[in-house]
């Protein structure tokens, strides 16, 4: 028998139950010293008196009161995410039909769209002729506009002085537009301090 | 769709990841796994159960309010012990309770020097707020936890009620290896004096 009587940290170690090379010699010592074993067992009533005390609870609003001042939020990636997810079908066999409708769009579109770059100098022309008649139309009834609340002879006088003329009038517009704004402002607030 | 989750089901990571998703569902679940450890540790620490209530709940709200910080190669329950036990500790400091002259100089470096600057608590002492506690706690074990040393308390809890790993523990501690067994040896060599004490 080894008559050194085993150290606290040896103790210790076969508390923790460790499982290691230089263990065995210690628990072959405890089975044959009443001493060691003694304060091993004294030990061991610490241990298990520890491990078998209960966890408490507290009270049972606490997440409420914890989440009253937690921020929680949800990032934009998120969000967009979730969006798309409640637009997609619950169901899997709706989701694959889902899935081959948007592919097949998809597909016409490239396939369109290939179509169209392969013929560059048609959709040019098309683009050309679809503005040119857009801008005439514009002009058509920005002229008509004007006859009818200038009248002709104020319409010929904007023509000659061009883009100078125009600009003129908008800003006399949008003068008369804003003096009104503040008039009327100005008004109200008289009336309601008389009041 | 993580909506539709089982979070009971899902490891502590996966449930961080959705709360940092901004579900609320997921945040109430942390709480909801993690308050009766964590609120048994601070009562344990503290005595008192409303201040733990309260030092509970700060502890969550730091928790959750900060999860952006977690660093997922760590267990979140070694993360979120730390910031309990750190709460219910500044709480300990800030209240400069008679603790620290009770339970020894925290400069002490050996069981000797710990018990030469430890003064004795006659139970006349008590008060009966501190009596009623102690009921409530319960065992001889929960009163001799109390006269630990908050440093040890944290140490032989963390061991023996949650079952942390030495390593773990140092870690959530932010305590050297060797420091945590030598809390630990020296917790368990006073709960034991303790424990003989009451027996007799």
């Amino acid at each position: 028998m080894n008559h050194r009587h085993l150290l606290p940290n040896e103790i210790d170690l076969l508390v923790d139950g460790e499982a290691g090379f230089g263990v065995a010699p210690l628990r072959a010592h405890v089975a044959e010293c009443d001493d060691c074993r003694a304060r091993l067992d004294d030990a061991r009533i610490v241990v298990d008196a520890l491990e078998a005390l209960p966890h408490f609870a507290p009270d049972s609003r606490l997440a409420d009161r914890v989440m009253a001042q937690v921020p929680v939020f949800v990032p934009a990636h998120v969000a967009a995410r979730d969006s798309v997810f409640r637009w997609l079908p619950q169901s899997a066999p709706a989701r694959l039909a889902a899935g081959i409708m948007g592919t097949s769009i998809a597909g016409a579109l490239t396939v369109l769209l290939v179509w169209l770059a392969s013929r560059g100098e048609t959709v040019m022309f098309a683009t050309g002729l679809l503005s040119d008649r857009f801008q005439g139309m514009v002009a058509d009834t920005a002229r008509t506009l004007a006859l009818s609340l200038l009248g002709e002879s104020a319409v010929a006088t904007l023509q000659a002085t061009g883009a100078l003329g125009v600009t003129l009038l908008v800003l006399g517009f949008l003068g008369a537009a804003l003096g009104t704004v503040f008039g009327l402002r100005r008004l109200a607030t008289a009336s309601a301090r008389r009041a | 769709m993580p909506l539709a989750l089982d979070l009971a089901n899902l490891p502590d990571a996966d449930v961080v990841a959705l709360a940092l998703e901004g579900r609320e569902a997921a945040h109430r679940e942390l709480i909801r796994r993690y308050e009766r450890p964590v609120f048994s540790l601070i009562f344990r620490m503290v005595r008192d159960r409303e201040l733990a209530e309260d030092l509970t709940q700060d502890s969550f709200i730091k928790v959750l309010s900060h999860l952006d910080r977690y660093r997922s190669e760590f267990k979140f329950s070694s993360w979120l012990f730390k910031i309990s036990n750190n709460v219910a500790i500044d709480h300990l400091r800030r209240r400069q309770l008679d603790t620290v002259s009770m339970d020894g100089s925290p400069h002490a470096t050996t069981p000797d020097a710990v018990m030469a600057s430890t003064i004795e608590l006659s139970d006349s002492s008590e008060s009966a707020l501190e009596e009623m506690e102690a009921k409530e706690l319960g065992s001889a074990i929960e009163q001799a936890i109390a006269k630990l040393r908050p440093e040890y308390r944290s140490c032989i809890l963390l061991r023996h009620v949650e079952g942390r790993s030495y390593e773990e523990i140092a870690s959530t501690l932010d305590l050297p290896l060797g420091t945590v067994k030598t809390y630990i040896h020296r917790a368990r060599h006073e709960l034991r004096r303790a424990l003989e004490h009451t027996r007799e």
